[in-house]
This record gives structure tokens, C-alpha cells and sequence, in this order.
């Protein structure tokens, strides 16, 4: 029988063992979820099955194609595109991470109207409609005081149509002053190549057919011009060719990542590549492998630059500047690039220059595995009127009333002693067309946000080609995401809203019909190459298919004459000038663009600020590098904090000690040090730009890198440097194996 | 002693009838849907074939639902004011999709591909139960990796106890 | 006694057998050319793209818990100015004889018919023999469910489980575009054709240097590459039978 307790506790068992069945059988449940259908479901979209879109990688300048893989209307993975003669089917680290730009959490995502002041960064939301009538209210007010010179715009390097429409625009306003302005701008390159070869566009450097690649301070695989293109001729000329396996040698202070593939590093005093290459140059007059008539001229030119004599300048040693003058002038074709490293001295023209006159006489222009021309593009190339330092100059005199600025970030790619941030606080209204908020943008008055390049039309002309025409096109992989719209939109509904003029010659409601408009006049002009497609429409369907428009049958013929005249004034031989004295400043500043960062750009997308550093393995920062027996005689360890002053600024940056460097000499990257733009990128590492002199250079009006020498002090602190890698010697283990070089070894 | 085996038995029966409670009468097999779509009427009595509607199935990993637009096709005439399908058209007024419960819901993990098991020749009968006769769809599966198992031995699917052919 | 045991042992010894299904289907090789690789790291971010690789940040960073699946190793040899750097891409090698197939209590991890390394997610309870056992150190644990802040997670990979806190992943030579490859190749009513299937590293590799491909296949790309005299495989003398094989880089012997 059962007391009346034990019924109870059997009663509880009971219930609670009820319960917990019960509770059981509800946790092993799957939570109900919702099945949401279309309602009227697009005939382009396959749930589960994916459609690709070609367009135009925009992470560097290099205009790559690329293809997007778009599933549900959300892009998944971009890849190269397989059809683009520049990347064929390949693509970098950088254009890989483009998708975290469009999903990117720190987006503007409405127009932003300032409350407060500038240092403030305070900002409403604001409609459309509003944020374009302020606009037009302020360049109204220009034209009606006949002060449209006053209105400057600013953008990035834009080679395609868009950059016509902004010309289009400001030419019908009535202002001069559209100026291009990026870090890593070429214009050295672009200058130089057209004083000693008479070329506007840049040539197609032939990587992949060459012997023996001499590359004066080109990291030409990372981040130097076309990175894809060369590390896919790179690759073919290691072993891409049966029997001939190509040689590489880096001329460079600073071993970069393309340097550690070489097969020599001869690293050369700062600022004396351009010596060394005229060194190379004479050595070829000289012992007759140079077969022109001029040889007498040339070589009285050329006599200062003997091996014997430049030798202690540029640290080489004489017998090795003749042996590899010879092996370059029989390697038959040989080439020989000068990238941003040596085009980034004050007088980088001259390196440049010297660069040239090299490969002239080693005969290498325009042969096969030398420097081959590019015809003229089909889209005519949009230029930049003036230099950024129209705009500094003009805003410290008060001569700008409004500043447009588009995709582009001054303030921090300017050194602040540039005085950029005086020159801005001079402009009484300044509107940023972005969609980020970088250091320009919020300096701005008005902030209107545009489409990122995955959601955008456009066109881009790929700058070096790769001998023929090569116009890639940009189209919308997914819708826009925020409210925000296409930069021509914005110039359009303006010049609507000003009227006259302006709504006269820009009649189109926005900026794809001029662009399709525009496409069709060149598709007019060059119908009698397209047997093929006697209908624009087919031919636009066509391009828009296959990622842009390229012609193989049009390789130029075009032949590049060396002006030996033009190219005397920039034969000197003295070494780059670096400012500060030897005594107080000891150490040369090398700088660089980051293989992630680039130049500062993509520091808010966090796959690349994880990326470990290819040469050092540093994720997340900033480091300065510095070679390791000066490191040892001034007691500097791995991660200690340094002080790092030049005659014009001051950085804190942790120590790394790098071998690849010459021991009077320090680099740092530059990427990092954002104040704002973002969770990822703000308040994170140093900005090396800061330590520059303001000052431009004259031909070209842009602002050299490697123009300062610094002096380091140790400070007592430890630096936050976080690296991935752990010890850096193999110890026997065979991790990677080699086999030594033999000249007619196959594969 | 006994005491002690009456409440082991008491616990043990009262957890297995809590659990079996749960799985008859709060079974998730059957959930509600926002509006009363009976497959007998459509699928059975008037002979839609699944793919009519189901359109994804036999091309994606997906099978998909009918967007509000193919219901619309038919009942903006067929029958357009009975009360059930006049939510469908307030549904189609407004633009906005149908909520529907989702009956068969696999895990994130899984891969299963429709479009592979339809062009295999496997009858959508075999998986879903008699649809043509339901007048709510109930899941008669268990969808356990059990039940796929199953079905992949006795077929002698290739590799189909690979785990990767199903795991994503 | 013993006869039952062995009888008994029999049994599992044949699943320790690469292949016991019979011949493998495939055997999916990677070859990567050291000469070609310029430590670029394009194959790092593609992998993150394509396989739901999340961002841990500088903490865990400090903490080398970086999720990379495939990385680029440097080694660095001698002093200024004689520098010489190597660089290596090291993934899963896939091996034939796994160590960590071996080690794993709960069968986590095992061999499949296509020669590949499988890692079954569901399976996993985290107690890093694995990863201990690996060689290579390609096994990386999930410290934390991680998150995605918005709207990052709208570039997620579908076909690619999103992996929770306490599980072992690695490279899986992008089996999710395997399966892909075969299904497109099963709609077409044909054989899975030789560069019809590549994963993401080997697709976006700018230098050309990783090429994938069937190694039963002898008409192959990778067949032929493996059969260059700078083949060579890593750790070859553990015993791991891989599947990577990596072509010696060519460079001047100090």
C-alpha cells in the first residue's frame, strides 16, 4: 500500500518526468522557419543556380576583367575573367577581397548633410532631392557671379567614359579645372616614356618572352602597374617555355616581394638605380655589343657613368656591372623596367629616363620580350587638366569657392605637410561623391553616396594593354544596396537643374544611356572591323557578354623612336636628392604600396587587413623594417616600439627586423593610419605619408615618395606587432627544395 | 527496495508518454499554413503536375514554391471570392509573398539536390508521401541522414555513404 | 580467441586502406610549380572568399588562430646582402595515409573515394588529436562561433557550411565545386573533363602556378606535371603519401 507521501512523490516524479519527455521531444524539434516565395519571380534568377556577370575589377589601376558569380541576386566570389586579354581568367589578392566593399558595414548609405564643423564629423541624413537642390543652390550661385573657375573637381584616375562626362560637365559650366589625382598615378612613367620614345600610352612590357628581366625598383608582381599581367608572364617565362627558363634581377635598396623571387638582388644605393642603369648602358657601348651609328655620341654621353667610377656611388661592384651588361645586351631579348620604387625619388624622371636608354641600346624596344607598344585606345583617354597642386595653390589663395571630389582621398594620400587640411578649410564648400567615409569625405559639406563598382556601369581602358586595343566594361553584377546612385546621375540631374548650357549639351537622363550613347558612336566609327555584327545591339550584347571590347587583329604597328636629343637634359649623375643632413638623419626612407592596402584604400576591407604581410607576415598594422645587424648595434628587438622622425614629422611604429634592407636604410608601408574611414581601418597602425616634405615635383606635379632621410630612436615601450609566422629557417627539414639552374633544362 | 522500482517505472513511463504526447498531438509534422492551399484539390482532383507549380526542382538544388504570381494566374478568375483565395489575392494586391511553414526543412549542413534526385527517376511520392491526397501537407519522412542511408544502400547509389555527398 | 580477433581486426583493417571501395574514382591532385608561386597570396584571399573563412581579428591574430587553409610559407636564408627567400604554399595535402584519419576517436575524419581527406563537420567533438597528429599544421579549430557583421555575411558561399564553435575544418580541395563539376558534368551525360573542375586557389593563382587535376587520368594536366624531375613531395619520408605535389624551385645552391 501507498502512504499518502509516497503517492505525492510519485505524483511529482510523474509530472516533472512528463515534462522532460515532453521538453525533450520540443528540443530535438528544428525551429519552424519560414518558405518566402517570389511574387512574381524574375525569369534571369534559378534559385540555387548561379549567374555570372562580367565586368571590371576597379581595386587597382591596372583594369583587370573580371567575372561575378551572383546567386539570388547576391554576389558570392569574383573571379578573373577567362576572356580578358590583361588577366586571362586570373586575379590578385586584391581584386579578390572587392566583394567586402560592397558589403561592407561602414557604407554610406544616404546623402549626409554637415551639423557642426568640420573637425566635428557630425552629419544628417538628408533626402535626395534636398542634398541635389544644395548642390545646384551653390553652383548656381558661381555662375550667376561669373566665378565658375572657381569650382574645381576633383577625382580619382578615371580612363573611361565617366571621365568624359565630368570633362563634359565642367567644360559647359565653365571651369578648367578638373584634375585626377591618385598616390600611384604613373605619371613619372607616363612623362618619362614620352620624352625618350615619343609614347602616350603605356607600353606593353613583355614579361613573359623575356631572357633576363632587370627590374629597377618594380615590384611587378605585387603591386607595380599590371601585377596580374606580369606575375602571368612572370610564370610563363620561369617555365612556360621548353627549354629556355628566364633570369631575373632586382635592382633595389628594399627587397620587395618580387625581389625575393629573384634570381639576384644587387641592392643598390637609394637613389642611384637611374646611375647604375647608364653604368650598364656604357658597359654595352663600350664593349661593342651596341650596333647603331650614334655609338660615338653615345658614348661620349655616357663616359661619366663607367662601372670604375659609379661603383663606390652606387655600392655595386664594377665587375658585376659588366658581366650583367653583358649577359643583358646577348640575352637577346632582355628587358628592363623601372618601377615606382625608382620612380619615386625626386628626380625619378631621370631613373626612368635611364631605364630607357638602356633598353635602347640593348635594342630591346619594341621587340618580342621588350618593350612593345600599345596602339591608341578606342576610348579617347580622359586626362587630367591640372595637378593637385593647382588645387592647393588656389585654395591657399582663396581662389575656390566649391570642391567636388569624387573616389578619391587626398587627405590622407597628401602628406600633411602638404597642407591639404588648410587648403580644405579654405574652401567654403566641399562635396565628397563617395561611399565611404574616408578623411576627405569627412572634411566634406556634403556627402552623397555613390554606387561601389559591383553595382555600377562604367568602362575602363586597361593601361598597359597588351599590344592591341583593350576597353573592359563595367556592369552591375547586383542591384544597389543603399540608396545611393551613379557619379554621372549626380553631374546629370545637376546640370539639369542649372540649365542653359549645361541642360543643353548634356541632354541624357542619366549616365548609362550617354554611355551605351557613347559606346554606339565608337561601335559607328569602327563598324568596318565587326563583319560579325552588322546591329549595335548584337554587338553590345556581345561586349557586355565577354566583359569588353578587344581587338587582337589591331595590334598597332606602330614603331617607337628613341629621341636620343630629348632624353641628354635628364642624364645626371648625381644620386636622388633625399632631404636632412646625413649626420642628424642617418637612415634612407623607402616607402611602398602595401600587396593589401595599396595605397591606403583597402584598409577597411578585413580580409585583406588579415592577409598576412607576403614579406614579413604582419596582419592587422603597421612596422617599419629595418635590417637586422643595425638593429643589433643599436639594441632594437622584434616589436619594440620606434620613434621615427624626419625633418618634417614623426611616427611611432614597431620594429621589424628584415634582412632584405640595406643597413642604412628603413622602410615602411603605407596603407595604415586611417583616423577615420571605418571599423576596420580607423585608428590602426601609422601613416608613413606623414613623414614626407610637401613638396611636388615640377614635371609631372606629383609628390615623391623616397624624399627624406629619417633618424630612429628607440623608446622604452613594446610596439603591438602581430605576425603569423613562426621561425624562418628551414633547419634541414626540405620544406622547400630547390634545384640549381642549367641552362637547356626542360620543364 | 520496491519503492524504488515503482518510481524508476513511474519516471521511465511518464517521460516516454510526455515524449510521445509531444510527437502526436505538438507534432511539427503539420504546421499551419497562412492560407488553407489543399494539394488534394490542385494536385489531386484537378491533376497539376508538381512541376507546373514546383518549378525549380528539376533544374536546382532547390525545389521551390510557386511565387503569389502562378496562384494569380488561375484565381484571378477561378473561384476569386472564396474566403482562402481571396487571401492569396489581398496577398498579390499588396505585393507582398505568401509566409508559408516550411514542412520539409532540412539542416544547413546538408546538400540534398533536387534537380539530381528528379532526373534519377525518383518519384516525388517517395519522399513527400501521397501529396495528391493531403489536404495540409504533413511531412510523413523523418528526413533523418538515417532514412537518406537507407535509400542510397538499397539503390546502391554511388558513393552514396560517402558523408561528403551529402555534407556540405 | 586470437582467431576472433584477428578474424575481427580483418574486418577494419581493410577501412585503414586508401581506396577500399576498390580503385579510387579520382585521385584529385594539386601540383604547384615552387618556381612559378611568387608568394603573392591571391590564393589566400580566394579561399576565404569562396569557403565561409571568417575574420577573428587581432587578438586571436596574436594568437595564430587565423583561419587560413591555404598559407604561404617564407623561409629565409642568409644574411645581407646574400638574402635568399623561398616561398611555399602549404594546404591540406590530402594524404593517402592520414595521420589524422588515424587519430580521430569519433571517425571525424576519413578517406573517400576520391581520394580526398574528408572532414565531417557533425562528427567533431574538438579534441585536436587531428591537428596534433598533422604534420603540415593545416587543421584549425573554431575557438568561437564566429559572426559576420552585417551586411558582410550576404557574400556567404551556400554550398559551403558556415562552421560553429568547437569543430575542425581545413581545405577540402573545394570539394563543394567538385560535387559541382561532377553534377554539371552528370547533366551533360559526360565525364568530368580534365580543367573543368578548379578550386579556388588554383583558379585565381596569377602566376599559373597550382594546377589541379586527376591524377588517374593519364591524358591529364598534373599527370604530366608530375612527371618532371623536380617533383617532389612534402615530408616524403613520414610516410603520408600526399597529394600535393610541389616542382623544386630552381635557384643557384650556396
Amino acid at each position: 500500500m501507498l502512504k499518502r507521501r509516497d503517492f505525492l512523490k510519485a505524483l511529482g516524479l510523474g509530472g516533472v518526468g512528463t515534462g522532460l519527455g515532453f521538453m525533450l521531444g520540443e528540443s530535438i524539434k528544428t525551429p519552424a522557419t519560414n518558405l518566402i516565395p517570389y511574387v512574381v519571380p524574375p525569369e534571369d534568377i534559378v534559385p540555387g543556380v548561379a549567374n555570372w556577370y562580367s565586368s571590371l575589377c576597379t581595386q587597382c589601376n591596372a583594369g583587370c576583367g573580371i567575372i561575378v558569380r551572383v546567386l539570388e541576386g547576391r554576389a558570392k566570389k569574383i573571379e578573373g575573367n577567362p576572356h580578358h586579354p590583361v588577366n586571362q581568367g586570373r586575379l590578385c589578392a586584391m581584386g579578390q577581397a572587392g566583394l567586402q566593399a560592397l558589403y561592407n558595414p561602414d557604407r554610406i548609405k544616404t546623402p549626409l548633410i554637415r551639423k557642426g564643423s568640420r573637425q566635428s564629423e557630425e552629419f544628417r541624413a538628408i533626402t535626395w532631392e534636398e542634398a541635389l537642390s544644395v548642390l545646384a543652390e551653390n553652383l548656381m550661385k558661381l555662375k550667376i557671379a561669373s566665378n565658375t573657375e572657381k569650382l574645381f573637381l576633383l577625382s580619382s584616375v578615371i580612363r573611361g567614359h565617366m571621365g568624359h562626362l565630368f570633362e563634359t560637365f565642367m567644360q559647359n559650366f565653365g571651369s578648367p579645372n578638373y584634375i585626377q589625382y591618385d598616390l600611384f598615378q604613373h605619371k613619372e612613367l607616363i612623362f618619362a616614356n614620352k620624352v625618350s620614345m615619343g609614347i602616350n600610352i603605356l607600353p606593353h612590357y613583355d614579361i613573359g618572352n623575356t631572357n633576363l628581366l632587370l627590374s629597377f625598383g618594380a615590384d611587378f608582381l605585387n603591386t607595380w602597374l599590371s601585377p596580374v599581367n606580369h606575375s602571368l608572364g612572370y610564370g610563363h617565362m620561369r617555365q612556360g617555355r621548353h627549354g629556355s627558363r628566364g633570369r631575373l634581377v632586382q635592382i633595389e635598396p628594399r627587397l620587395s616581394l618580387s625581389g625575393a623571387n629573384a634570381d639576384e638582388w644587387i641592392p643598390v644605393r637609394p637613389g642611384t638605380e637611374g646611375i647604375l642603369a647608364l653604368g650598364l648602358a656604357y658597359t654595352i657601348i663600350e664593349e661593342g655589343y651596341y650596333k647603331g651609328q650614334d655609338i660615338n655620341e653615345w658614348n661620349k654621353i655616357l663616359s661619366p657613368y663607367k662601372p670604375e667610377i659609379i661603383s663606390e656611388l652606387t655600392n655595386t661592384d664594377n665587375e658585376r656591372i659588366r658581366t650583367l651588361a653583358r649577359e643583358f645586351a646577348s640575352a637577346r631579348p632582355g628587358l628592363a623596367i623601372a618601377g615606382e620604387n625608382a620612380a619615386s625619388y625626386t628626380d625619378g624622371v631621370n631613373h626612368i629616363i635611364a631605364v630607357n636608354i638602356l633598353n635602347h641600346l640593348a635594342d630591346n624596344i619594341g621587340k618580342t620580350g621588350g618593350v612593345i607598344s600599345n596602339p591608341e585606345a578606342p576610348i579617347k583617354k580622359t586626362q587630367s587638366l591640372k595637378d593637385i597642386d593647382a588645387l592647393l595653390r588656389n585654395a591657399r589663395a582663396g581662389e575656390v569657392e566649391t570642391l567636388i571630389t569624387y573616389n578619391t582621398n587626398p587627405v590622407f594620400t597628401l602628406p600633411h605637410n602638404s597642407k591639404i587640411q588648410e587648403a580644405l578649410e579654405n574652401i567654403p564648400f566641399v562635396v565628397s561623391l563617395s561611399c565611404f567615409m574616408d578623411e576627405t569625405t569627412a572634411h566634406a559639406d556634403l556627402i552623397l553616396p555613390t554606387h561601389t563598382s559591383l553595382e555600377d556601369w562604367g568602362d575602363d581602358i586597361s593601361e598597359p594593354a597588351t599590344g592591341y586595343n583593350t576597353a573592359t566594361i563595367m556592369q552591375p553584377a547586383v542591384s544597389p544596396l543603399y540608396d545611393s546612385r551613379n557619379a554621372g546621375d549626380i553631374l546629370l540631374s545637376t546640370a539639369k537643374r542649372l540649365g542653359n548650357r549645361l541642360q543643353k549639351n548634356m541632354p541624357w537622363d542619366n549616365f548609362r544611356d550617354f554611355f551605351i550613347e557613347s559606346w554606339k558612336t565608337i561601335y559607328e566609327k569602327q563598324r568596318h572591323t565587326y563583319a560579325g555584327e552588322p546591329v549595335f545591339e548584337d554587338f553590345w550584347n556581345k561586349v557586355l557578354t565577354q566583359g569588353g571590347w578587344w581587338d587582337q587583329e589591331k595590334r598597332t604597328h606602330q614603331s617607337i623612336h628613341f629621341i636620343k636629343d630629348n632624353v641628354k637634359r635628364f642624364i645626371s649623375s648625381s644620386p636622388s636628392l633625399f632631404q636632412g643632413n646625413e649626420d642628424e638623419f642617418p637612415f634612407y626612407l623607402i616607402l611602398y604600396a602595401h600587396s593589401g592596402y595599396y595605397d591606403g584604400r583597402h584598409a577597411n576591407l578585413p580580409w585583406l587587413q588579415e592577409m598576412p604581410d607576403p614579406m614579413t607576415s604582419v596582419v592587422w598594422g603597421t612596422w617599419i623594417e629595418i635590417n637586422p645587424q643595425t638593429a643589433g648595434k643599436m639594441g632594437i628587438r622584434e616589436g619594440d616600439l620606434l620613434l621615427v622622425e624626419s625633418p618634417y614629422g614623426k611616427l611611432h611604429v614597431p620594429a621589424y627586423l628584415y634582412p632584405g634592407i640595406r643597413p642604412d636604410t628603413v622602410s615602411i608601408p603605407i596603407g595604415q593610419g586611417h583616423k577615420t574611414y571605418g571599423r576596420y581601418a580607423g585608428n590602426r597602425g601609422s601613416n608613413p605619408l606623414d613623414l614626407l616634405p610637401g613638396i611636388s615635383r615640377h614635371e609631372t606635379g606629383t609628390i615623391p615618395l623616397n624624399s627624406t632621410r629619417v633618424k630612429i630612436t628607440k623608446s622604452s615601450e613594446k610596439g603591438n606587432l602581430v605576425k603569423m609566422e613562426g621561425i624562418t629557417k628551414e633547419f634541414d627539414r626540405q620544406i622547400v627544395q630547390t634545384i640549381p639552374p642549367y641552362e637547356r633544362r626542360q620543364n | 527496495m520496491r519503492k524504488f522500482f515503482l518510481f524508476s517505472f513511474i519516471w521511465v513511463a511518464t517521460f516516454i508518454s510526455g515524449y510521445w504526447i509531444n510527437t502526436s498531438w505538438f507534432s511539427d509534422k503539420q504546421p499551419a499554413q497562412p492560407i488553407a492551399f489543399s494539394h488534394r484539390i490542385h494536385a489531386g482532383e484537378n491533376g497539376i503536375p508538381c512541376l507546373y507549380c514546383h518549378i525549380y526542382a528539376e533544374r536546382s538544388t532547390a525545389a521551390g514554391v510557386p511565387g503569389v504570381q502562378k496562384c494569380i494566374g488561375c484565381h484571378q478568375i477561378i473561384k476569386r471570392d472564396a474566403p482562402e483565395i481571396s487571401k492569396v489575392a489581398d496577398y498579390w494586391e499588396r505585393k507582398k509573398p505568401i509566409p508559408w511553414i516550411k514542412v520539409h526543412n532540412l539542416p544547413d549542413f546538408v546538400y540534398f539536390s533536387h534537380k539530381r534526385h528528379i532526373r534519377a527517376g525518383i518519384d516525388c511520392n517517395s519522399c513527400h508521401g501521397n501529396v495528391a491526397g493531403m489536404d495540409v501537407i504533413t511531412r510523413v519522412s523523418s528526413l533523418k541522414m538515417g532514412w537518406c542511408i537507407d535509400c542510397h544502400m538499397s539503390h546502391n547509389v554511388k558513393n552514396g555513404r560517402d558523408c561528403w555527398t551529402c555534407h556540405k | 580467441m586470437s582467431r576472433f580477433l584477428d578474424k575481427l581486426f580483418a574486418r577494419f583493417n581493410i577501412y585503414r586502406e586508401p581506396g577500399y571501395y576498390g580503385k579510387y574514382d579520382y585521385k584529385w591532385t594539386i601540383v604547384i610549380d615552387l618556381d612559378k608561386c611568387d608568394g603573392c597570396e591571391a590564393c589566400v584571399i580566394a579561399c576565404h572568399a569562396e569557403n565561409n573563412l571568417p575574420i577573428v581579428g587581432e587578438e586571436e591574430c596574436s594568437k595564430n588562430r587565423a583561419f587560413n587553409w591555404i598559407r604561404i610559407e617564407r623561409y629565409v636564408e642568409g644574411e645581407y646582402p646574400d638574402v635568399r627567400v623561398k616561398f611555399i604554399p602549404i594546404l591540406c595535402q590530402q594524404c593517402g595515409k592520414a595521420r589524422c584519419e588515424v587519430g580521430c576517436p569519433t571517425y571525424a575524419t576519413y578517406h573517400n573515394q576520391d581520394g580526398l581527406n574528408v572532414q565531417v563537420y557533425n562528427r567533431c567533438i574538438g579534441t585536436f588529436t587531428c591537428a596534433t597528429y598533422c604534420p603540415y599544421d593545416v587543421r584549425h579549430f573554431n575557438w568561437f562561433s564566429y559572426k559576420w557583421e552585417a551586411p558582410l555575411e550576404q557574400q556567404l558561399n551556400p554550398d559551403v557550411t558556415v562552421r560553429e564553435k568547437g569543430v575542425m575544418e581545413k581545405c577540402t580541395f573545394c570539394i563543394q565545386r567538385i560535387r559541382a563539376g561532377k553534377d554539371h558534368a552528370k547533366d551533360e551525360g559526360r565525364e568530368v573533363t580534365d580543367g573543368d573542375i578548379q578550386p579556388a586557389c588554383v583558379q585565381t593563382c596569377p602566376t599559373g602556378a597550382m594546377t589541379f587535376g586527376d591524377l588517374n587520368d593519364p591524358e591529364s594536366r598534373v599527370s604530366q606535371l608530375a612527371k618532371s624531375e623536380r617533383r617532389y613531395r612534402l615530408f616524403e619520408d613520414l610516410n603520408t603519401d600526399p597529394s600535393v605535389i610541389y616542382l623544386k624551385r630552381v635557384m643557384k645552391q650556396t
